[in-house]
């Protein structure tokens, strides 16, 4: 196995390939995830950032499988290494999670089980995976808490989630989606439900655990700034698709989409000029049953010409390793560079 | 009548009536509605349908099972089955449906009453109500058995107090519910009379809910009659209901086992019909609480 | 939650006396004299000092107020009063029945519990439209069918057709342990499916509302199967709710056994209590009406404090409402 996992290092450890993730419905089927791709190295951090309903938390959770009842994977590949995750039974799947591939949550209070204490659920985490006796995993546990920076992990072992404060749910939460090391960890806006400084050090948790057992992560956020600081990578999500992706100091200093263009301006800066008005983008994202003709973007871009309402823009290839669904991508490109 | 007034009525009038269409759309509730309307219809028109006569003794068919001449076979006076359910049903579904009035009545009042009066008159009235569902619904009905008698009318009242702390405490956290509403608000504000304020907006919007209740109340005065006759503490002969049929059937289970089988079966039946239809009446008129 | 423990303890206390004044006002204020029973039913041919005798032989003759403390003051001393019919002690006639009652109401609900969340678990791990259809089914007539109608259907189909089990009587469990449970299988099954059907009921409801909450879905991400998923997560969560639902239909027990006694022919509290209605035994029947009232009252209190038990956000909020 190890020696299998060293041979596949220098490739992908996890390869998507134009997944699409739909709702049937009785003729209102609709795709809020269309033909997503990324790929992610060992060790590598990827940051997909978008607003609320762009269909990034959907995307994640088809790659555990873990898709509400009602909707599905329609189309594409998820492949871990060399198997591909869609394709496996609902066993093999259930093997996979929480081993080779791990997922954080978004909400540490609602996302821990309010009657067992926390140190049981990640115990069972453990257990889940390893044939280990009560004990020992009772030890990796509080091994594991200590290593999140849970203090006197011996006596919060047998704490319940509501004794816990949220920042302390989210490490306990971390330690339970790293207990199986796995290849890849999803991390799903870990720090949108703390308060700002816990974020501050929920990120520097995460990023001295990954580093320390080089794990690659897709880290979901809408939040520019944790996203620029903690990932390499960076693909932008518009109306579930991939509208822009590069490297992160690239795609955040030379936006070449509007749209990312518009996300990065819209960040408020606390040292700039108060008179400056705060930017932001106009209008509501669309909503995936109702997709506008032509690029989704659209109707909210300000550079939008005749043309971006008759066809949707592939995502295409640009200088330096960039990508970019624009009709003008090159020449913005060139503009910004 | 004020011309916004009028619109609201119109859009509350058209809401109902939206809710009897909604309603009958979903097809388990219109199956319950056809099988409560047959039961109905059957019991009410007995006389004119019914295939014998409930009285027609004929010795040579005692205890015949079910035939083409006896759907439901016949009794222990080989009188025929069918029709005595027939003729069972008048006094079940009439003891049924005055305990039912009899129940909405007092327990709106009563809970209207427990809403209006803040103070200790509105407690104790709620703890009184609490109290007596304290009590098995059967054991409570016992008490009032042995207290009121049990003749076809006490049974009516019986069967109404029975089930009237429970409506009463639903018609207490409805109408409560309403008086935080926006319109009565506003009907208090323009200075309408209290009377008025009841009648005419608050009665008509919690009606749904208790519409609602009262099928569910039907349901279980049927069920408790059944048990209460068929203790022999309910219909006294020679009155026959659903509930002694089957207590007569049950007495000669060992001559006849189809006997008691159809009498319950239609116990059971009308039970369920009333049961569903209540909980989609519940579903269609008031889906925040379903 | 010592706090709350006390409040919850005073509220029992004062809905027990408040129904025990119910129970008493309905028995005396209403007509119908329980001496004439006594006296063999019909009032023409009977002394009228017969009559005042017996009155004052069971306290009848007194005022309401004093009748209703002599008959609690006796009560709180364990004195239960008398039959005013057999004249026997009411203790003894209820020692002498309340095994059979015991025995139907605890295999009752054990046969309840067994149905219910079996079925609700099974139904949860496979998730099968027909399965689940067949709960649906099965919770609609079970919640709507009489225990009588079960009951005969059970006599006719395992006592008179296959002759498998006794449909009759009460063997002491005490003596005989093994025909004990077999008598009572029947009626318990009957009592068992009345049971099954609501718990069944709500702890589907229950089980629906925690599937979409997020912490299954973590279970799920650990890499637990369905089976475990809903085990130890969903079944656990999903039982809070329903154990109000579970203690209602445990303080109504006895009301379901009379009839299911009378059925089955079984000599237990709820054939005492139809034959003391028959008989207008006031004295025996506004004991047992208390006894069940307060089994009602003390089961909702034990509920209560099995909600600190099961959920532990409540053993440190302090439960104050």
């Amino acid at each position: 196995m190890n020696a299998q996992r060293a041979a596949s290092s220098s490739s992908a450890v996890l390869e998507v390939r134009d997944l699409a993730v739909e709702f049937p419905g009785h003729g209102a089927a609709f795709r809020p995830v269309r033909g997503v791709s990324l790929s992610l190295e060992r060790g590598q951090r990827l940051g997909l950032v978008g607003e609320s309903g762009s269909g990034k938390s959907l995307t994640a959770l088809a790659l555990m499988r873990l898709l509400p009842r009602q909707a599905r994977i329609a189309q594409g590949s998820v492949m871990l290494d060399d198997r591909d995750l869609v394709a496996l039974s609902e066993r093999e799947m259930t093997r996979m999670r929480g081993g080779r591939i791990a997922m954080v949550y978004q909400d540490p209070m609602s996302s821990l089980n309010p009657v067992q204490t926390i140190g049981h659920q990640i115990a069972e985490a453990i257990r889940a995976h390893e044939r280990v006796g009560r004990n020992e995993a009772r030890g990796r546990t509080i091994e594991l808490l200590r290593d999140v920076g849970v203090t006197h992990a011996e006596r919060r072992f047998d704490s319940y989630p509501h004794e816990f404060s949220g920042g302390m749910r989210q490490r306990a939460m971390i330690a339970m989606a790293v207990c199986g090391n796995p290849d890849v960890l999803i991390a799903d806006e870990p720090t949108t439900a703390l308060d700002m400084t816990t974020q501050a050090r929920i990120i520097d948790l995460l990023d001295s655990l990954v580093a320390e057992r080089g794990m690659a992560v897709l880290l979901i956020t809408h939040d520019l700034g944790v996203a620029g600081s903690f990932c390499d990578a960076i693909q932008v999500m518009y109306a579930g698709r991939i509208v822009e992706a590069g490297e992160a100091l690239d795609v955040f200093g030379h936006p070449v989409h509007p749209y990312t263009e518009g996300l990065v301006a819209s960040i408020c800066e606390l040292d700039r000029d108060v008179d400056k008005p705060i930017v932001t983008i106009a209008g509501q994202p669309p909503l995936p049953q109702r997709l506008p003709h032509g690029c989704p973007f659209h109707p909210r871009c300000p550079a939008a010409e005749s043309v971006c309402s008759e066809s949707e823009p592939a995502l295409l290839q640009l200088r330096g390793g960039r990508r970019a669904a624009c009709h003008f991508a090159d020449a913005r490109l060139d503009r910004t560079a | 009548m004020s011309a916004a007034g009028a619109t609201i009525e119109l859009a509350l009038d058209r809401r109902r009536r939206n809710a009897f269409i909604r309603l009958v759309r979903r097809p388990p509730a219109a199956l319950a509605a056809g099988v409560v309307l047959v039961l109905v219809v059957g019991a009410a028109a007995a006389p004119l349908v019914a295939p014998y006569k409930p009285n027609a003794i004929n010795f040579t068919h005692l205890f015949a099972p079910p035939s083409a001449t006896h759907l439901f076979g016949t009794d222990e006076l080989g009188r025929d089955l069918l029709t005595r359910v027939m003729y069972g049903g008048r006094t079940s579904l009439e003891i049924a449906a005055a305990a039912t009035l009899i129940s909405m009545i007092a327990g709106t009042l009563w809970g209207f009453v427990a809403a209006f009066r803040k103070g200790w008159v509105g407690e104790t009235l709620m703890r009184i109500a609490d109290a007596a569902m304290g009590m098995p619904v059967i054991l409570l009905g016992l008490v009032l058995v042995a207290a009121f008698g049990a003749s076809t009318t006490s049974l009516i009242v019986i069967l109404g107090c029975l089930f009237a702390p429970a409506t009463a405490r639903l018609a207490r956290s409805s109408l409560l519910s309403e008086l935080q509403s926006d319109y009565y608000l506003a009907a208090v504000s323009v200075g309408a009379s209290a009377r008025r304020i009841v009648l005419g907006e608050l009665l008509p919007n919690t009606l749904p809910v208790l519409l609602a209740r009262a099928t569910l109340v039907a349901a279980d005065a049927i069920f408790v009659e059944a048990s209460l006759s068929f203790v022999g503490l309910g219909v006294q002969p020679p009155g026959t209901s659903w509930g002694t049929l089957l207590q007569a059937g049950y007495t000669n289970l060992y001559r006849s086992y189809w006997y008691p089988i159809f009498p319950g079966l239609v116990i059971l039946v009308a039970v369920l019909a009333l049961n569903i239809l209540g909980d989609n009446l519940q579903r269609v008129l008031d889906p925040a609480r379903a | 939650m010592l706090r709350y423990l006390v409040k919850r303890l005073v509220t029992s206390v004062f809905l027990l006396v408040l129904s025990s004044i119910l129970i008493f006002l309905l028995l005396r204020v209403i007509p119908g004299d329980p001496t004439i029973t006594k006296l063999g039913g019909s009032i023409k041919n009977v002394n009228p000092r017969a009559i005042e005798a017996i009155r004052h032989q069971l306290g009848l003759d007194r005022s309401l107020p004093s009748q209703y403390v002599h008959w609690v003051g006796g009560v709180l001393h364990g004195n239960f009063g008398r039959s005013y019919f057999s004249q026997f002690p009411v203790t003894t006639l209820v020692s002498e029945r309340i095994g059979a009652t015991l025995e139907l109401t605890i295999l009752a609900m054990l046969i309840g519990l067994l149905i219910s969340v079996p079925g609700a678990a099974i139904g949860a791990i496979w998730r099968n439209r027909w399965f689940d259809a067949f709960l649906s089914g099965f919770t609609a007539i079970g919640v709507a069918t009489p225990a009588f109608v079960t009951g005969i259907i059970l006599i006719v189909i395992f006592g008179l057709k296959l002759k498998l089990l006794p449909t009759q009587g009460y063997v002491s469990f005490a003596n005989h342990p093994f025909v004990s449970l077999k008598t009572a299988l029947l009626p318990a099954i009957t009592l068992g499916i009345a049971v099954a059907a609501p718990i069944l009921r709500i702890l589907r409801a229950s089980i629906t509302d925690v599937e979409t909450a997020p912490f299954i879905r973590t279970a799920e991400g650990k890499g637990l199967f369905r089976r475990q998923v809903v085990v130890r997560h969903v079944l656990p969560n999903a039982a809070i709710p329903a154990l109000t639902t579970v203690g209602v239909i445990v303080g109504s027990l006895l009301g379901g056994a009379v009839v299911v006694e009378y059925v089955f022919a079984r000599p237990g509290l709820g054939t005492l209590m139809v034959d003391s209605v028959f008989q207008r035994d006031y004295g025996v029947l506004q004991t047992l009406v208390l006894l069940a009232a307060a089994a009602f009252i003390f089961t909702s209190l034990v509920v209560d404090l099995l909600y600190g038990v099961v959920d532990p956000r409540l053993r440190t909020v302090r439960g104050d409402e």
